[in-house]
Formats: C-alpha cells, sequence, structure tokens
C-alpha cells in the first residue's frame, strides 16, 4: 500500500546470478533470458493494442468526421464536434452533470467508506463476518442493483417509495422520476454499491500502520480524536488518495446503474457522459459527436491520474517523513 | 486501535457495524425475498413485508426466457474472456516483472491505463469493427473486448505479484539445470497461486456482470442474463418477481463465489488496484 514510489524504487539488479558466471555463455544466456521474456511479453502487447489501443485511435480519428450511420453521411469538420462540447447546451448539461455526480459519490462514499474503515479496524471474527458481508454489494450485478432500487423507490408499489411519496417526502413521482431528487438519488445508489469497496481499500492502509506509534500515543494519554487527526489520518494519506481516484475514475464512467434506473432523465437530469455517448454513438449512430465525447472523457481521465500521481508521490514522502 | 477497549466501547462498536452491515445488505435480502412473493403482494398497496411464499415466479423465469441458454451465454463469454486474459496476463506479468529495463514499468503503467479508459471509448470503434467482419452478434465479440480490460487486469496484478516474489528460487533452479520457460512455469508459478486465482475470481466476475458491452455486441440467440435482465424488464407479463427469481441466477453465483473465495476475492480487490 505504501505505493509507487517504493514499488518502483530502482533495485539492484546489477548482482550476477549464478547462471551468468559461467564465461563464454555469458552473452548468449543474457540475449536467450532477454528473447524469452519478450516472447512472454509479447502476446498480451500485442493484444491489447489490437483490440484496445487501435479501436481508440480510430476514434480519435472519427472524432474530427461528421460521421454518421444514419443517414449514412461522412464529412471532415475538423473541431467541430469539440466546439460542440461546449457550444451544445445539452452537452455541456451534460459535463456538468458528469462532475456533480462524480465529486458528490465519491465524498459520500468516501465519508461511508472511512467510518466503516474504522469500524472494521479491530482484528476480531465479528469484524472480518462483517467485512465479507459487507462486500456483497461490491459483487451485485450493477444493473440488478439499479432494478432493485428502481422498484425499491416506486412511488405507486416500492417498499420504500410508496412511503415517500404519500407522506410527501418525494414528488408524486417517486426520487428517480423528479429531475430535482434524481441525480443525489443515483449518487445514494452508487455509494451503497461502492462504499464497502472504499472502506475496504481504507482498512489495508489502516492494518499497515505501525501499531508502535498510536500505542506511544495513547500511553501519552492522547485522545482517539487526537490520535486520529495527528497520526492516523496523516499516514493514511497514501490509501486515501488511492481509494479517491479509484472511485474518482468508476464514478466518472457509471453508466449500468443509470441505464436500468432513469437512463439520463428525468428531463437530461441524469445525463451522464456515458449515458450520452452511448445514445449519441449506439443508439443515433452520430459515431462523429459519440467519439469526441469519449475522447473528452479519456482527456479528463489522464489530467486527473497524471494529478493523482504527484499527489500520491507527495503524501508518500509525508508520510514516511513521519 | 487501542488494546484494552472498555466493554461499553466495544458494544457500540460492534452495533453500529451490526446495523451497516443490515443497511448494506437489506436491498439485497429485498431482491431475494421478492422472488418467493405472489404478485399481488409484490405490488399491494401500501406494500406490506408479509407475503405467502410461492415459487410461481420460478415458473415464471422458466416460461419467458430460455434460461439454460442465457447461463450458457453468460459462462462462455465470462470463461473465455477469463482464460484468455490470464493465458496472455500471467506470462507477460512475469516478463514485466523480471525485466531488467526501465522499458518494463512503463509497460506496466501502460497497462494500468488501459483499465482506465471509459468503455464506450472503445466499444464505438469495436462495434463498427465487428460489424465489418461479421462477428457482431456472437459470443466472440464479447469475449475479445471483456479479455482487453482483462488483459490489462490480470499483468498489473501478476505483476505486482511476481516482484514480490524472490528471484533466488528461479535462479537456483537455472543453476540446477533447469530451463528458462521450467524455471518460470516449475518454479514462479506454483508460489503465485493466490494471485492467479484472484486475478481469475475477478475476471470472471467483470465479464459475468457487464451489461453496457454485452448488450450492444450480442444478438437475442447470444445475450447473457445481465442483458436478459433488463430487457425483460417492461415486457408484458412479467413483473418484479420473476426479475428477483432471474436475479438468482445471475447474482447469487457471483455473491456465494465471493463468499467462498473471500480471502482470493478480498486480495484482488485490494492488490489489483494499484
Amino acid at each position: 500500500m505504501s505505493g509507487l514510489r517504493r514499488r518502483f524504487a530502482p533495485r539492484n539488479d546489477g548482482v550476477a546470478s549464478p547462471a551468468v558466471i559461467v564465461h563464454g555463455r555469458r552473452l548468449s544466456y543474457q540475449s536467450r533470458r532477454r528473447l524469452f521474456l519478450i516472447l512472454l511479453g509479447a502476446p498480451a502487447l500485442i493484444y491489447v493494442v489490437a483490440i484496445a489501443l487501435w479501436p481508440l485511435a480510430r476514434g480519435i480519428g472519427y472524432s474530427f468526421y461528421d460521421y454518421s450511420l444514419l443517414p449514412a453521411r461522412t464529412a471532415f469538420v475538423g473541431l467541430d464536434n469539440y466546439a460542440a462540447l461546449w457550444t451544445n447546451e445539452a452537452a455541456r448539461q451534460s459535463i456538468v452533470t458528469t462532475a456533480v455526480f462524480t465529486i458528490a459519490a465519491v465524498a459520500l462514499e468516501f465519508a461511508l467508506g472511512l467510518g466503516l474503515a474504522l469500524l472494521l479496524w479491530r482484528d476480531h471474527p465479528f469484524q472480518r463476518a462483517c467485512l465479507a458481508l459487507l462486500l456483497i454489494p461490491v459483487t451485485v450485478t450493477p444493473i440488478v442493483a439499479g432494478l432493485v432500487f428502481r422498484a425499491l423507490l416506486a412511488p405507486d408499489y416500492g417498499l420504500i417509495g410508496y412511503y415517500l411519496a404519500t407522506s410527501g417526502l418525494s414528488s408524486p413521482h417517486g426520487l428517480f422520476g423528479d429531475p430535482t431528487t434524481a441525480l443525489s438519488t443515483l449518487v445514494a445508489v452508487d455509494a451503497w454499491q461502492w462504499s464497502p469497496f472504499m472502506a475496504l481499500i481504507l482498512l489495508a492502509g489502516l492494518k499497515s500502520l505501525p501499531t508502535d506509534i498510536l500505542e506511544a500515543a495513547e500511553a501519552d494519554g492522547a485522545t482517539a480524536l487526537q490520535r486520529f487527526r495527528m497520526i492516523v489520518f496523516p499516514m493514511l494519506l497514501p490509501a486515501v488518495f488511492l481509494a479517491l481516484v479509484l472511485r474518482t475514475m468508476d464514478a466518472f464512467r457509471i453508466f449500468d446503474i443509470v441505464f436500468a434506473t432513469t437512463n439520463g432523465g428525468p428531463a437530461d437530469a441524469t445525463n451522464v457522459l456515458m449515458i450520452y455517448a452511448v445514445k449519441q454513438g449506439l443508439e443515433f449512430f452520430n459515431i462523429g459527436f459519440a467519439s469526441a465525447i469519449a475522447n473528452l472523457m479519456i482527456l479528463c481521465i489522464a489530467v486527473f491520474s497524471i494529478l493523482f500521481i504527484a499527489l500520491v508521490r507527495r503524501a508518500d514522502k509525508r508520510a514516511n517523513e513521519l | 486501535m487501542s488494546r484494552r477497549p472498555s466493554a461499553r466501547a466495544l458494544f457500540a462498536e460492534r452495533s453500529a457495524l451490526a446495523l451497516a452491515v443490515a443497511l448494506f445488505l437489506a436491498p439485497v435480502a429485498w431482491m431475494i425475498t421478492t422472488a418467493y412473493k405472489p404478485a399481488r403482494d409484490i405490488f399491494s398497496i401500501p406494500p406490506t413485508f408479509a407475503f405467502q411464499p410461492t415459487l410461481a415466479n420460478f415458473v415464471g423465469v422458466f416460461r419467458y426466457f430460455d434460461l439454460a441458454h442465457l447461463v450458457e451465454s453468460s459462462l462462455i463469454i465470462s470463461l473465455g474472456a477469463a482464460a484468455l486474459s490470464l493465458t496472455i496476463g500471467v506470462p507477460a506479468g512475469y516478463a514485466l516483472a523480471r525485466a531488467r529495463t526501465k522499458w518494463a514499468i512503463g509497460l506496466a503503467y501502460f497497462f494500468l491505463a488501459v483499465r482506465t479508459v471509459p468503455p464506450v471509448a472503445t466499444l464505438i470503434p469495436f462495434y463498427l469493427l465487428m460489424r465489418d467482419i461479421g462477428l457482431l452478434g456472437t459470443w466472440w465479440a464479447v469475449i475479445l473486448i471483456d479479455a482487453t480490460l482483462n488483459t490489462a487486469f490480470v499483468v498489473w496484478m501478476m505483476f505486482s505479484y511476481f516482484r514480490s516474489l524472490p528471484k533466488e528460487m528461479e535462479e537456483a533452479a537455472l543453476t540446477d539445470g533447469c530451463t528458462l520457460f521450467g524455471s518460470f512455469a516449475r518454479v514462479a508459478l506454483p508460489l503465485v497461486r493466490p494471485g492467479i486465482i484472484a486475478s481469475a475470481l475477478l475476471c470472471v466476475m467483470f465479464a459475468w456482470n457487464d451489461f453496457l458491452y454485452s448488450s450492444f455486441l450480442t444478438r437475442a440467440e447470444s445475450k447473457p442474463i445481465s442483458v436478459a435482465l433488463l430487457t425483460a424488464y417492461g415486457t408484458k407479463d412479467i413483473t418484479w418477481g420473476t426479475l428477483g427469481a432471474l436475479a438468482h441466477f445471475s447474482t447469487i453465483p457471483i455473491v456465494l463465489i465471493a463468499l467462498l473465495l473471500n480471502r482470493y476475492f478480498v486480495q484482488g480487490l485490494t492488490r489489483g488496484v494499484h
């Protein structure tokens, strides 16, 4: 857990392995070894480049064309598709919706995940059993999760939705049927599925903390809150950043749960970028514009990853200095 | 954590945890019980917890769905994608962990980056490609694209496992006359079995739960159970009870596997991610 820096610190590989010492065979062994490793690694690399990278490159190409299948037309338009991401109101709205959803979902999941991780910290069979059970939502098919909440929250017969609607806590159309509550309800469903995962990553960080420092602080009379604020949290930061970045990337790409519940509605209130791109590309076959949306998403994730690596390196350094 | 917590603190901690577990499991429990409710209890107003258990919904599942075929599709897609990704991903993870160049770390990061790409970005060009070469609507299309993300995951995960494995044993085997391939397959590979199990588990789970790729790349005759779940909704005569019953076959197998192999599942979730 303690991070990228240590894992990728240069290792001392200069030590001759026993087989290398034999004179005369040295070169041939080294080149045989290199060839062997290349042969082991090549299939995966070729495969991923062919099936993932090549389509991505074609997607970048499509994004410069007004390329549509229905009606069939292809015309080079330069950066027009990208300009439309900002001038087109639906696209702009979709960017904002995705940003709001991602930030809200990750913040809620972090709060719940940290709480759960602290409760799960004690090494005891009870805690271990609870962790195993808490991870069940992570394994539930996301489409099923969406459908289950759609049924539970249905205003006319849903176990929760009915009472929310009759008591006036939600609109008569239910939480998913009202543009003002649909997005926050999706945030809650996403948090139901992924807070336990956040808790798991934070828990791994908590368990790797050196216990002697905590015990010393306790012996010195530090309260639980002080220990958390001054020692646990700063040392946990690498795990915190890792958990945040993993969930941010996934929340940014949310599709299944939205598709199963609101499908972008009502009134585009939950029209996140993935839904928007899939609709444009695979329902309306507006390939050029859909590719531009997808590429914008890749760009956001790339910028975000670089930012994250910088943050983790700094947090790692700080945590090691503590 | 403090060494000697008071009994009251322990009780509060456990109650809070038990409450959290109950809340997080409630929707799953509801999904399971719905499958045994007759339609009139599902749609009763006001909604009720009490119901007369019935297997009618399971009869409905078999009447409206070709369940054997749906499960067959899901199995072929998820096991096919997992087998392909493990076959090419595990050796690649080993190669990257043992290579002595800086390139290896760059390539490992490349595989990690592939996993962060939003699926729609590859799906649209891949869809057109599959259409052009006539694989659209077949299991192959889904297996091929599921295996890209899975391979990237397996490479990164196994890279981490092989790196934490000391090289000395492989080197000793080599001096004893073992071939290079033997030092990989017979010495290193058995030592990372937990990593392989964890990778396989998450590969299967990813492909089994996938909806986006399968829904656009398969047709009626090749669709897996995750797609059937949604297309079923809104069809005449299909109730939430039928969906609950169908979810028994889509969700519960994965939940059970994750619980049975919990140690590997947790390893996969924590080690595969960084």
